[in-house]
Formats: C-alpha cells, sequence, structure tokens
C-alpha cells in the first residue's frame, strides 16, 4: 500500500513536511502517483454510488472498474460502442438502454404514444439525435434510480451533457431542487452547448409521474 | 419582497418546500460535498446530507449565522485563512491546502462539506489537489473539472494544481476508501 512509495527518491520541500517519529502507525503520501486514472468526460457523483458521465472509451475503463458498478443506464438511441458493451459484459453490469422506444428493456412497459407525442413534440419512434428523452424513458430510468439493487449506478449517454442532464435534472426535482440550481448542475456539463429546450423539458417534467417505493428507495430519496 | 429575508420565507411556505443548495453544489466523492458559502436558504437542504465538518477556505470570517447553524446542528469547522489568488500580488497558499487535505484524509469527519466564498476557485484547487495526490486522476480531467465550476476565469490555479505537492499522514484504520487503492 503507501509503504511501496517510500522507497522513492521524490523529495518534497513541501512546509508541511512534518516526519514526526510519533507517527508510527500513520501512513504518508508523500507525492502524485505515477499512474493515473482518467474518469470518463463529463464525470461527477451525483449522490452515493450514483454517477453521471459521457460514454467511457477503453482509457476510462480502469476508473470505471473501480466504480464496481452494477448497472449502466444508456441513453443514447444508437447502440453503446463495442468496447463498452464488452467491458460491461466482462463485469457483469447490466445495461438498461433507454435511448429508443423499442428493445428488450421495453418489452414490459407499455408505451403510451400520446403522451410521448406531447412531451417531446416528434414522433414517438423518430431516430433523430436532437429529439428529447420521451417522458416515458424518464420516468423510466427515475424508476430504475429509485430502485437500490441497481447500485452501484452510472448515467451516461455520448458525452454525458444534454440526455443525461436531462434524467438527472428530472432526478433533482423529484428531490425537490430549486429550478435555478438544477438549471446550474445542468448547463455545468453542457457548457456552452447548453440547449433551452433541455432546460424547459426538465422544468416541464411531471415529478408525480414518478413513485419512489420507500421500501427499495436508496437513502436519498427516502423522506 | 427584495429582501433575502422574504425570499426565505417564499421556499418556506408549505406549498413551495423546496430545496436549496448552496451556490456551486457538487458531491466530490463519497462523503464529501462542495459549494460556494451557504446561505441561511440553504440550511434545510444541507441539513440533509447529516455534515459532520466543514472546510472553508476564506480570508474572511465566517459569518456568525453560519457558525450558529454549525454549532446547532454539532458540525465541527476547519477554518483556513486562505485569500483568492490575484496574480502578482496574492499567490495561492500551500499550508492552507495541505491543511484541508489533512482533513479529507480522515473519514472520522465524513460527511465533508469544503465551501469558500463562490465556490470556484479556492475550493476548484483543494479539490484539484485531492484529485491528483489522493485519487490519481489525470491532470487533463483535474482541469476539466476545474474549468466547470471556473467558468472561463482561471488565473493560475491550474498550474498552482499542477506544481502543488505535500506529505500528507494519514491513519490507514481511517482512511477514506478513495485511498484505498494505494
Amino acid at each position: 500500500m503507501a509503504d511501496d512509495l517510500n522507497d522513492d527518491d521524490f523529495d518534497s520541500n513541501s512546509p508541511s513536511s512534518t516526519n514526526s517519529s510519533t507517527a508510527s502507525e500513520m501512513a504518508t503520501l508523500q507525492h502524485p502517483p505515477f499512474q493515473k486514472l482518467v474518469p470518463p468526460l463529463n464525470f461527477c457523483p451525483v449522490e452515493d454510488q450514483l454517477y453521471r458521465s459521457g460514454q467511457p472509451t477503453p482509457i476510462n475503463f480502469p476508473f470505471i472498474a473501480d466504480l464496481r458498478l452494477k448497472a449502466v443506464i444508456w441513453l443514447e438511441l444508437e447502440e453503446p460502442s463495442e468496447a463498452f458493451a464488452s467491458f460491461t459484459r466482462a463485469n457483469a453490469i447490466q445495461i438498461y438502454h433507454l435511448g429508443i422506444e423499442s428493445g428488450a428493456d421495453v418489452e414490459n412497459d407499455e408505451v403510451d404514444a400520446d403522451a410521448s407525442i406531447r412531451s417531446s413534440g416528434r414522433h414517438p419512434r423518430s431516430t433523430n439525435p436532437w429529439d428529447q428523452l420521451p417522458e416515458s424513458r424518464i420516468v423510466r430510468a427515475l424508476d430504475i434510480i429509485a430502485h437500490k439493487d441497481n447500485y452501484p449506478l452510472l448515467v451516461c449517454g455520448g458525452m454525458g451533457r444534454h440526455r443525461t442532464g436531462t434524467v438527472i435534472g428530472c432526478l433533482r426535482r423529484v428531490q425537490k431542487w430549486n429550478l435555478a440550481s438544477v438549471s446550474e448542475e445542468y448547463r455545468r456539463f453542457a457548457g456552452s452547448r447548453k440547449r433551452v429546450l433541455i432546460e424547459l423539458h426538465i422544468e416541464a417534467f411531471d415529478t408525480n409521474s414518478v413513485h419512489i417505493d420507500q421500501q427499495v428507495a436508496p437513502p436519498f430519496l427516502l423522506y | 419582497m427584495s429582501s433575502i429575508s422574504s425570499t426565505a420565507n417564499f421556499f418556506d411556505r408549505p406549498e413551495t418546500k423546496l430545496l436549496v443548495p448552496p451556490l456551486n453544489f457538487a458531491m466530490v466523492t463519497s462523503g464529501i460535498y462542495r459549494s460556494g458559502h451557504p446561505l441561511p436558504i440553504n440550511f434545510p437542504f444541507l441539513e440533509k446530507l447529516k455534515l459532520k465538518t466543514i472546510i472553508y477556505l476564506s480570508e474572511h470570517d465566517l459569518r456568525k449565522v453560519n457558525v450558529e447553524w454549525a454549532s446547532r446542528n454539532g458540525i465541527k469547522v476547519f477554518h483556513f485563512r486562505m485569500e483568492n489568488c490575484k496574480l502578482p500580488f496574492v499567490e495561492n497558499d500551500p499550508e492552507a491546502i495541505a491543511a484541508a487535505l489533512q482533513v479529507v484524509v480522515d473519514s472520522r469527519n465524513f460527511p465533508v462539506l469544503m465551501h469558500s466564498n463562490k465556490g470556484k476557485h479556492r475550493v476548484g484547487v483543494l479539490v484539484g489537489a485531492m484529485r491528483k495526490l489522493l485519487q490519481k486522476w489525470s491532470f487533463a480531467s483535474i482541469f476539466d473539472e476545474y474549468g466547470q465550476f471556473a467558468a472561463g476565469k482561471e488565473d493560475s490555479d491550474i498550474e498552482f494544481i499542477e506544481i502543488f505537492n505535500s506529505d500528507l499522514q494519514y491513519d490507514p484504520k481511517y482512511a477514506p476508501s478513495f485511498l484505498v487503492s494505494w
């Protein structure tokens, strides 16, 4: 562990170098490690064991492996990259592909096409990546987030900006955050590419469409 | 209607009952949060985090209302006096950052909120130092995260993060989980 670092000749003259002999059972961190970890683009912890990011690439896999994920919510229309898909298979991580209206994951979901049209303003089976996430998919994502069996859990999309931001924004509304703070968080990840339509979508989201089962909810969703 | 207190009353009303996180609030890692200076409007939100410790980086005293709130909630406050970096007159203080990191390597202090006044620069430097020294992040990732909060005004902070180093003493018995991989 930390002892491995001590035989290194790296010498620090930092002002807090107090290598006192009293600290016999204390360990020392002497310098930054040479092996680096690279989190995925726009990575951030959302709550305990709940994370958000863009799509992980192989350079991110050692970092992601440390999170010991149980499940991933994938929000793009297209499939995740083959590299990421095989990483999840190798680590027994379940992928919920929610970016689309059809597919294995939605077999049991009754998709309310009218509601989707109302909320997205588009045909529900549209394949335009600029389209908003349909309301039913947001609710499905929040249902997964509201179940502690899925943790540790990563919510991700291509760059971790808009679709990811929509789901996390709606989660914050369920958590009763004020809208200014929700938008601030969205913009932090969207940067100069922020879309007012996404913020409108989050604002209009009906939080009553999510039911938090207190028996299975993670601690941050308990009343 | 324009005073802070009437705003606070608005958020207190039962029909709104919103929770208001402090400016630039975010989770850094399990058990560690960052933000700007909390205001009374943020107290109900912060109370849900069940904080044990606050790290405050600023040359100013903590506001009296915050001191009273912290003691009412049994929160220990570590105040490290540190001015905002203003080159060429004021540089970041490595001793303050090292002392703050010393609090972070002891999980008995968790959950901890680290805050400055705006939650952009000083706290950004502290988080950057932590990502580098404790969590092994690549510099590109650290600078990207710093920029998400500092939004354009970066001064020499990221240089400081790159150069800063310190010998940190920690007790393995109480090491936070992110140190386990050492």
